[in-house]
């Protein structure tokens, strides 16, 4: 093909972010007179408006035919670079941008001229790619007003409100036969005051009121994958054994076991519901069920399997509690030892006076930061400084003569939140802040429990607290599910799930089309969670309701004069992407991610990655082996 | 008839924007009105952004000019809301646009008129650090970038008139109303900054816009050291304002102005713990033999890998003293802490060559109040429906994001504002056309 030959290279200073140490203006003159180059510019921020404006001037006014910018990641700016060229009239994959901060100028501070000098590889790699560059055209997807919800906690539930809203089908993913998640086991939220059943209840009835969301509860997922616009998860929807039943008929089962929702503090039937949630149809726990046959059960049903397409989905897997160790804090060693949500169905069970296991409680120490903050969990849980105290302020309120003691390291209650710290020190809780390095220890002495703690607001004073609960206030950990796996979803370093951008792209991953939404990305109150959910739906409506998705066009490409349908391409690709058509290999362009494996084996060199022909390659490597 | 949009969205800085963008980019059309010459808000004034540490600026310049160039987006800089008055299912609003005294459409922003202008004021983008023009663009990468003149401080000489090279002043410009109608509305109206000067035993007298009155400029506040530690810093070195020598010994002391009754402010501001630990960061890499120190009640580092961060910070030999600060005291130019350490009781007295107040972040009341909305009684917008809808206000059609409701950082500020697109959105498909 014929070379480009109007070349323009506009070199970034990022304000002093390159400039300071790579020295800008020689990597332009050593690639001024390229014979490629028609006109090479630096400047100190290419990406803002006046910067834009110098490369579309150029094209327009010197015709250029192919543009390098040298600058920052391409993560960051890559697309609004592209942006500008286009608006200026030139195809937008004849734009190259490279990296010459994150690859020079920060890593190689030390050195200035050794950063200038790979700044100017790096620049001429990019001229010598961009000279053979082709004209491509992004891959416009239909995307149809479909879309998969996974889990129906708060976050879900939002999430389905608002895309059934804006016009969209929603498919609405449990795997626990009731929706709600864990806010419902909340006594009362903080800010509004409200229970965490009502606020579930709330929105249970507004789902109600879109037939264009479809629920599955109890539901496993079991295969999940596709990409943006075509996204294919089949669901298993195990049987309830029961239909529609009255109350009575419930009360008949015979058997009895702890009731999770309320963490065994009390007992539930083999035969349940829950009445703040949806369904209404009960569900018969198998491995209690003595199949006594009293409640008019159909032990014939069978799951049923349900294949469900959605142009993108959203996870809404959220959280689940720390568990302490054994032994940690007298975890399970001392009786009296509760976590946090433990504590909360505590709360909204007792009536009059608080008890706890038949002994009445008048002294409470809660302990902060449990399972977080450590080497193991090395984040902070955002929620639970508030909620604790919350939980205490919702403890006094309601029963009387109750003192309570704050264990805490710092008392993170941000923003308006402070106020939940003042008015327990209205109230004469005491607050005691410990080292982490020598934590509190509790202690058994006769009918009372002993927390020992070195207090460091009276200079490390050692303290003896007599208590008859000890609440732990217990971090979140990511609820983990297969489907992560199944869709290929990066974890972040704290193990929750990973955005792309925590300004720029906060509720897209890396999978295109699978966004995020409340506590799986990470520690998050309702308000957070449920704002996130909303986030996830505004992404997901700049596709649903605009109608289409435009993907990179750098796929794999086939030229099917070389190739000889040997199908050794088919067994490589990651995702599917290739099959043999008429004794070719043909490519499934929603699904190729561009990863480049099959050119790899292609015997016959017929596959070249769109954007990366073998001989830009070639002339990139050429370009910098004189040096 | 008024123009006619689906969404107002009130506020240009990064909720603002990134609302506008939401929605265009899902097809609807935005009219988005900013009152300062500028878009971009308070975060293109900061440096670096926690916890990521990328530069401010190469994440918001392009968010401005994308909000700038988008096909769906109308800009209206130096305007404010003056009234809206719903009926039936739409908004009409009355819009006042400032005269910039510069014809916006010939304006080429070359900044020769700014070059021309005799007068130098305090630059108040730079928070007084350095001085700008009476004919000025607001800073380099404003958008739109075009000039204004401040005719409070213009002595009326007329040689930015004729060093303009497009004849685009004009000093008989008048407010102009504008009246439109919108379906919906986003208020993004953002934060106040605490005057740290309200504080007084902290020393620092000085206007918030004039550093050179304070009694000791080495006193600086939070936003005046993000200036100072941006690329584009105004002095283009770390050097203390008093008298351009490099602070050795730096203290940054948190909740200036924030869970402090005394100064009307019981809440807590959610980002100074961060930005100043993030400064600190910055500040040992510009000085790396510098010596830093944060005076604190509580380290909140509540966010995703903020804790991470700390202890990072923590572990490069960053001090953190637990102590409210009493009093800050001056000597020989050098200002002098003075703090109970909580942890060990004792009475310190430490001089610094300069300190950083940690200003907090209040509410805008008077940005919303032509919204008729309702407040709560920190002059924050209530939102009714907290728990399970936090975009939503008392008034249907209206919807809001970022610190317009409470103090917060800049990723939970981003979410809210996809938060309130997507809310609006699903209100516009339900109202219909």
């Amino acid at each position: 093909m014929t070379e480009r030959t109007k070349i323009g290279v506009y070199v970034c200073h990022c304000g002093g972010n390159i400039s300071d140490y790579v020295d800008v203006e020689k990597v332009v003159d050593s690639v001024k007179d390229l014979p490629n180059v028609a006109v090479a510019r630096h400047f100190v921020f290419m990406c803002s408006e006046a910067g834009q404006q110098l490369i579309k001037d150029d094209i327009k006014n010197l015709g250029l035919d192919g543009v390098v910018v040298a600058s920052c990641s391409p993560h960051l700016h890559e697309k609004t670079f592209r942006d500008a060229a286009k608006a200026a009239g030139l195809n937008p994959y004849l734009l190259e941008h490279v990296c010459i901060r994150e690859h020079s100028s920060w890593v190689h501070s030390d050195n200035r001229e050794g950063a200038t000098r790979k700044a100017t590889w790096i620049v001429k790699t990019a001229i010598a790619k961009i000279s053979l560059a082709r004209e491509l055209q992004p891959i416009r997807l239909d995307v149809e007003r479909e879309a998969i919800v996974i889990g129906g906690g708060i976050a879900g539930l939002r999430c389905a409100i608002d895309l059934a809203r804006a016009g969209s089908t929603v498919h609405l993913i449990e795997s626990s036969p009731f929706l709600g998640g864990r806010v419902p086991q909340i006594y009362k939220l903080y800010p509004s005051g409200k229970s965490g059943c009502e606020i579930v209840e709330e929105l249970i009835d507004e789902i109600k009121r879109y037939p264009n969301i479809k629920i599955y509860t109890n539901a496993e997922i079991l295969s999940a994958g596709g990409a943006i616009g075509d996204f294919k998860v089949t669901v298993k929807v195990n049987p309830r054994y029961v239909g529609k039943v009255s109350d009575d008929v419930i009360a008949k089962c015979p058997v009895e076991v702890p009731d999770e929702f309320n963490y065994g503090l009390t007992k539930r039937k083999a035969i349940y519901k829950r009445e703040h949630s949806y369904p209404d149809i009960p569900v018969i726990d198998m491995d209690a069920c003595t199949k006594c046959g009293e409640c008019n059960p159909d032990f014939d049903q069978q799951p049923q399997t349900i294949e469900l397409k959605g142009s993108l989905i959203v996870l809404a897997t959220g959280f689940k509690p720390y568990e302490p160790e054994e032994g940690e804090f007298g975890y399970k060693v001392h009786d009296g030892v509760i976590t946090l949500p433990v504590f909360e169905r505590l709360l909204a069970l007792s009536d009059g006076k608080l008890e706890y296991n038949g002994k009445e409680v008048r002294d409470i120490a809660f302990i902060y930061c449990v399972g977080s903050r450590n080497e193991e969990h090395e984040y902070c849980s955002r929620y639970c400084c508030v909620a604790t105290l919350n939980a205490s302020l919702g403890a006094l309120e309601k029963f009387d003569g109750l003192r309570a003691y704050h264990i805490y390291r710092d008392i993170r209650a941000y923003g308006k939140y402070e106020t939940y710290y003042e008015e327990a020190g209205k109230k004469k809780m005491l607050f005691i802040k410990y080292d982490p390095e020598e934590p509190p220890v509790v202690e058994k002495s006769g009918n009372k429990l002993i927390v020992r703690v070195k207090d460091l607001l009276t200079a490390g004073e050692e303290l003896e607290v007599p208590v008859d609960l000890v609440v732990l206030s217990v971090g979140m950990l990511p609820e983990m599910s297969e489907v992560f796996t199944m869709l290929r979803v990066p974890f972040s370093r704290d193990g929750f799930l990973q955005e792309v951008h925590p300004k720029l792209r906060p509720v897209e991953t890396a999978i295109g089309g699978v966004l995020l939404a409340g506590a799986c990305q990470g520690p998050k109150d309702t308000v957070e969670a449920t704002a996130s959910a909303s986030a996830a739906v505004a992404k997901a409506d700049t596709y649903l309701v605009k109608g289409y998705a435009e993907l990179e066009p750098f796929i794999a490409e086939i030229d099917p004069e070389k190739c000889d349908g040997c199908e050794e391409c088919v067994g490589e690709c990651p995702t599917s992407a290739i099959s043999i058509k008429d004794g070719k290999a043909v490519v499934n362009e929603a699904l190729c991610k561009g990863c480049g494996a099959c050119g790899g084996v292609c015997p016959t060199k017929a596959i070249n990655l769109r954007g990366y022909y073998y001989d830009q390659l070639e002339k990139m490597i050429d370009s910098v082996g004189g040096d | 008839m008024p123009e006619g949009y689906d969404a107002l969205v009130v506020g240009g800085g990064i909720a603002g924007m990134e609302a506008s963008l939401t929605l265009g980019d899902a097809g609807f059309d935005v009219l988005l009105v900013e009152k300062e010459p500028s878009i971009g808000g308070h975060m293109i004034q900061l440096s670096k952004v926690f916890p990521t540490t990328d530069c401010a600026g190469c994440i918001t310049t392009p968010k401005m000019a994308a909000t700038g160039k988008h096909p769906k987006i109308k800009l209206l800089t130096y305007s404010e809301v003056e009234g809206i008055e719903k009926t039936g299912k739409k908004f009409r609003v009355r819009i006042l646009k400032k005269p910039r005294y510069v014809d916006e459409n010939a304006c080429i922003g070359c900044g020769r008129c700014e070059q021309a202008c005799p007068v130098l004021i305090p630059k108040e983008w730079e928070y007084g650090l350095i001085g700008r023009k009476a004919a000025y663009i607001p800073f380099e990468m404003a958008t739109p970038k075009k000039a204004l003149i401040d005719l409070d401080n213009c002595i009326m000489c007329g040689r930015c008139e004729r060093a303009c090279p497009k004849e685009a002043i004009n000093f008989l410009q008048e407010p102009e109303e504008i009246e439109v109608e919108v379906k919906a509305v986003i208020i993004a109206t953002g934060y106040n900054l605490f005057s740290p000067e309200k504080k007084k035993e902290y020393g620092y007298t000085g206007n918030l816009t004039v550093i050179h009155t304070s009694a000791n400029p080495n006193i600086i506040h939070g936003m005046q050291m993000e200036r100072l530690l941006a690329p584009s810093r105004p002095y283009h070195a770390l050097v203390r304002p008093g008298d351009g020598k490099v602070p050795e010994r730096v203290a940054w002391v948190l909740c200036t102005g924030s869970r402090d009754k005394s100064v009307g402010n019981p809440l807590c501001s959610r980002v100074c713990c961060m930005y100043s630990i993030k400064q600190a960061l910055l500040y040992s890499s510009a000085v790396p033999f510098g010596e830093a120190a944060i005076y604190y009640m509580d380290i909140r580092a509540f966010g995703k890998g903020f804790e991470e961060f700390y202890n990072m910070v923590r572990e490069l030999g960053v001090e953190f003293i637990k102590g409210k600060v009493a009093k800050i005291e001056s000597r020989n130019g050098n200002p002098v802490i003075i703090a109970e350490n909580t942890e060990t009781g004792e009475i310190m007295e430490e001089e610094y060559d300069m300190v950083v107040l940690a200003i907090g972040l209040l509410s805008n009341p008077e940005a919303v109040k032509a919204l008729g909305v309702e407040l709560d009684q920190y002059g924050f917008v209530a939102q009714p429906q907290e728990n399970s809808n936090p975009a939503v206000t008392d008034k249907e059609g209206i919807f809001v994001a970022g610190t317009a409701t409470c103090p917060k950082d800049i990723p939970d500020t981003v979410a809210e504002a996809s938060a309130a697109a997507a809310q609006c959105i699903a209100y516009l498909e339900e109202v219909g056309s």
